[in-house]
């Protein structure tokens, strides 16, 4: 299917006019329904998490006994849990929390492991042992394992939390950038700027850099999910934010205790979790596409 | 899809370990792990369990009724001398300690080792109940005969708990403590109980053995394995499945009633229950202020608080000793002392205080459910009157670590104690204020330490609580008692919010060989008479 998608897009690319860069990106983007979808979803679901006040229909941590594990219905549509708390309104405030540790685990994950990275390939020697191999043991770890030392370590809490995951995302980063900086010190206009007269960290930043920043965006969308899903694991655990936050990972922990007779505390949360990992991974999955440059053609 | 596949491993983990095993009793506790086994430091409800297994006391509650006269243990009888000072007791003879390295066949139990933990149990770097034995001495008469010399008469209704299958009355092993050492004794625990420790694995289990020497007799039951299974839905399929006997409930409403529906599956509430307080710290600000002690009161709603916990399960407490032991008070009695739910006064007081907007505190609390479950909900209420609770969720140990340093402004705390006494000593009497007490214990609101009402002087209520303790008229010693309650809700120094009962469910095959009404050891006692049918 996608050999054959790509074949049509040549031939129509040979007797177009010529387009400028931008909108060919756009138009392989929007060809591309998966991402147009993924892309759809998580603007929604970045969209709840903003407006969650306005959008969420009660508080999401006031407590109504009387009201405890009501079934889904008109009033509470997706049911109450233990406290008799809204488990709609939790569902929409936790995705501040999982978006908001997506996102800036990271972020800071990418700044910490893009500079890492480029350092060892653009320097060498030392350097580069030193940071390589630090990262080859700590991607030795499967995520939650470390996930959990660190947590342990740390003690609960949403910025430990957020240092945590990005602490596990830095090093996939410093791997990402280490290939093509390498590449990249040894081409002529590295060279050139180098005789102009720039300095290690002006080469660095302006002219290395750019050219790998597009990969490292798009890699960073896919890795938005799995950091949402290591923030709902982690939380899951018991060793996320403390109660009462809603987090979709706390709000499943929690339900699984009362499962059989009160599915609706777990399953929404969970299916919260399932949509929007799925989102950033057709949205990461459409910019990869385009970042291909088998397809620029 | 992990969690289950590791919940079918346990099960055919267990499924073997039981097969393989012989008549052992399975009982998974709401626990990570144990924290000692250690009878005179065990303060935790999972380890007292298991430590009452394996020793016994001079004198024993009768199994399931705590409110029965007291039998006798390992003495066979006592006497008072007439001026209440000496009490002598007689040793049963032919009670045999449990095997350890050096001792295979055990031996035999005699005055020296009722004596050595005795001084064990009064000794406050080696026992958390040293308070209770302070001033006492402790004489081997004969090689049955121990006297235990007051300076002052106790009552017996004072006197004999503190010798009983209880806390620091347990009697541990002279010899298996100087072979072991005290740490080694932690996880290795000698007694005279009906079942001897077998094997520890930590975070797993502990599996305990039949005593063929049993004084009482052998027991009917080959062994017993205590799991720990902190998760609940594993718990419940365990029961359910049949791969474990006993499984420890939550304080749950809906959980017990989930149950009782359910075939095969008997339920059991039992007393006395533990009492749920609320301490506040009066030591540091802004609980120094009794305004804003007062208004943490007026803001919580014990009713609502009963409804969370469960009705079946939560009974209404008002008093810092419970109603139904001597010297307790009742909520009728209490009146204005109750602080029922006025949450615009609560705010009038604060504002008085100068806390307009509320404040904001960090608490540390348990993961258990029997703390977690109440605490959001306090934490909910008071938000309602502008005071922000942030939890710190740790584990069950670490959480008692931490409340005894002092760290927590406010420490909710939910525990028995067998009389009036125990529960004012150790809750309020300033020689017990964590850290800074002369034996320092679980008094967390510093009253006896500290000016509570703002009048310049330290407030106590010592004078009243030394005084009930040396009280032999009964009716006199009561209203000592009583005062101090009243005192204490005076001061705000505590809050009580209700007495909670245990909730365990087993399968119909267990019987525990007694009426089971209450038990001081926290979980259904389980000893020679216990069996399983079928």
């Amino acid at each position: 299917m996608r050999l054959f998608r790509r074949k049509r897009r040549r031939w129509k690319g040979r007797g177009a006019v010529e387009i400028s860069p931008r909108r060919r990106i756009l138009r392989t983007f929007l060809r591309n329904r998966t991402a147009v979808i993924g892309t759809v979803i998580a603007v929604c679901v970045i969209t709840v998490a903003i407006l969650a006040p306005v959008i969420a229909p009660y508080d999401p941590i006031r407590q109504n006994i009387r009201s405890r594990f009501s079934p889904p219905q008109r009033s509470y549509p997706f049911g109450t849990d233990f406290f008799g708390r809204d488990v709609l309104s939790r569902v929409i405030y936790g995705a501040r929390i999982s978006l908001l540790v997506g996102v800036s685990s990271v972020l800071l994950g990418m700044v910490v492991g893009t500079a890492m990275g480029m350092v060892a390939a653009y320097f060498r020697g030392k350097a580069e042992t030193l940071v390589m191999r630090t990262v080859d043991v700590m991607m030795s770890f499967p995520d939650e394992v470390l996930g959990i030392m660190i947590m342990v370590a740390l003690g609960s809490g949403l910025f430990k939390l957020i240092l945590a995951i990005a602490f596990l995302m830095a090093p996939r980063f410093a791997r990402l950038a280490y290939g093509p900086t390498l590449a990249l010190r040894e081409r002529d206009y590295v060279d050139a700027a180098r005789a102009a007269g720039c300095g290690n960290a002006r080469i660095l930043v302006r002219h290395i850099l750019p050219n790998i920043f597009g990969e490292i965006l798009v890699m960073s969308t896919l890795w938005t999910a799995t950091a949402i899903r290591l923030e709902a694991n982690l939380s899951f655990l018991g060793l996320g934010v403390a109660p009462p936050t809603p987090t979709w990972g706390n709000m499943i922990r929690t339900g699984l205790d009362h499962l059989v007779d009160a599915w609706w505390v777990s399953v929404f949360p969970g299916a919260a979790i399932l949509i929007t990992v799925l989102a950033f991974n057709m949205l990461g999955d459409g910019l990869r596409d385009i970042a291909d440059p088998k397809l620029r053609t | 899809m992990k969690r289950f596949l590791l919940i079918f491993v346990v099960f055919g983990l267990l499924a073997f370990g039981a097969l393989s095993e012989g008549k052992f009793l399975r009982i998974a506790f709401d626990a990570a792990d144990l924290k000692t086994l250690d009878p005179h430091l065990a303060a935790a409800t999972m380890d007292r369990a298991v430590v009452d297994m394996i020793f016994n006391g001079l004198v024993r509650y009768k199994p399931g009724d705590i409110s029965a006269p007291f039998e006798p243990d390992l003495a066979a009888c006592w006497e008072v001398s007439a001026d209440g000072l000496t009490w002598t007791f007689h040793l049963r003879t032919g009670v045999y300690f449990h095997p350890f390295p050096g001792y295979p066949d055990g031996y035999e139990l005699t005055a020296e080792d009722v004596v050595y933990s005795l001084q064990k149990a009064a000794d406050p770097g080696r026992s958390a109940y040293a308070g209770e034995y302070a001033g006492m001495t402790f004489v081997a008469v004969g090689k049955y005969t121990v006297q235990v010399k007051l300076q002052k008469p106790l009552p017996p209704s004072l006197f004999l708990p503190k010798f009983a299958d209880y806390a620091g009355g347990f009697i541990v092993s002279k010899k298996a403590l100087e072979v072991l050492g005290d740490e080694g004794f932690r996880t290795h625990p000698v007694g005279t109980g009906p079942f001897m420790f077998k094997e520890y694995s930590p975070l797993e289990k502990v599996v305990l053995v039949a005593n063929p020497k049993y004084f009482r007799g052998s027991p009917k039951l080959d062994g017993v394995i205590v799991y720990y299974m902190p998760n609940l839905a594993a718990r419940e399929a365990a029961l359910e499945t049949g791969s474990v006997d006993i499984i420890e409930g939550p304080p749950e409403q809906p959980w017990v009633e989930k149950m009782r529906k359910k075939p095969g599956v008997i339920v059991d509430t039992f007393g006395p229950g533990e009492c749920a307080v609320l301490h506040l710290n009066m030591s540091k600000p802004p609980f120094n202020d009794i305004r804003v002690r007062k208004a943490v009161a007026y803001a919580l709603d014990r009713d609502e608080l009963r409804l969370t916990v469960g009705l079946d399960i939560a009974a209404p407490l008002c008093s810092p000793v419970p109603p139904l032991l001597p010297g307790g008070l009742t909520c009728e009695e209490l009146g204005k002392l109750r602080y029922d739910v006025d949450r615009e006064k609560a705010l009038e007081l604060l504002a008085e205080a100068g806390y307009p907007n509320g404040f904001s505190i960090e608490v540390v609390i348990s993961e258990r459910a029997e703390y977690l479950i109440p605490m959001q909900n306090i934490q909910a209420q008071l938000a309602e009157v502008g005071i922000d609770v942030k939890l710190k969720v740790v584990d069950h140990s670490s959480m008692h670590t931490l409340i005894r340093q002092d760290v927590n402004p406010i420490v909710l705390y939910v525990a028995w104690r067998p009389n009036a006494d125990v529960f004012l000593t150790r809750f309020y009497h300033s020689d017990s204020i964590v850290v800074t007490g002369k034996k320092p214990d679980t008094n967390f609101s510093h009253l006896g330490g500290v000016d509570a009402d703002g009048d310049g002087k330290i407030d106590s209520i010592d004078d009243l609580i030394e005084a009930a303790r040396v009280e032999l008229d009964p009716e006199k010693q009561i209203s000592l008692w009583k005062e101090a309650c009243r005192r204490i809700l005076e001061l705000v120094a505590a809050y009580p919010l209700y007495i909670k009962q245990f909730v365990y469910a087993r399968s119909p095959k267990v019987d525990y060989g007694y009426e089971l009404k209450s038990s001081l050891a926290l979980y259904p006692p389980i000893n020679e008479l216990t069996d399983i049918k079928g």
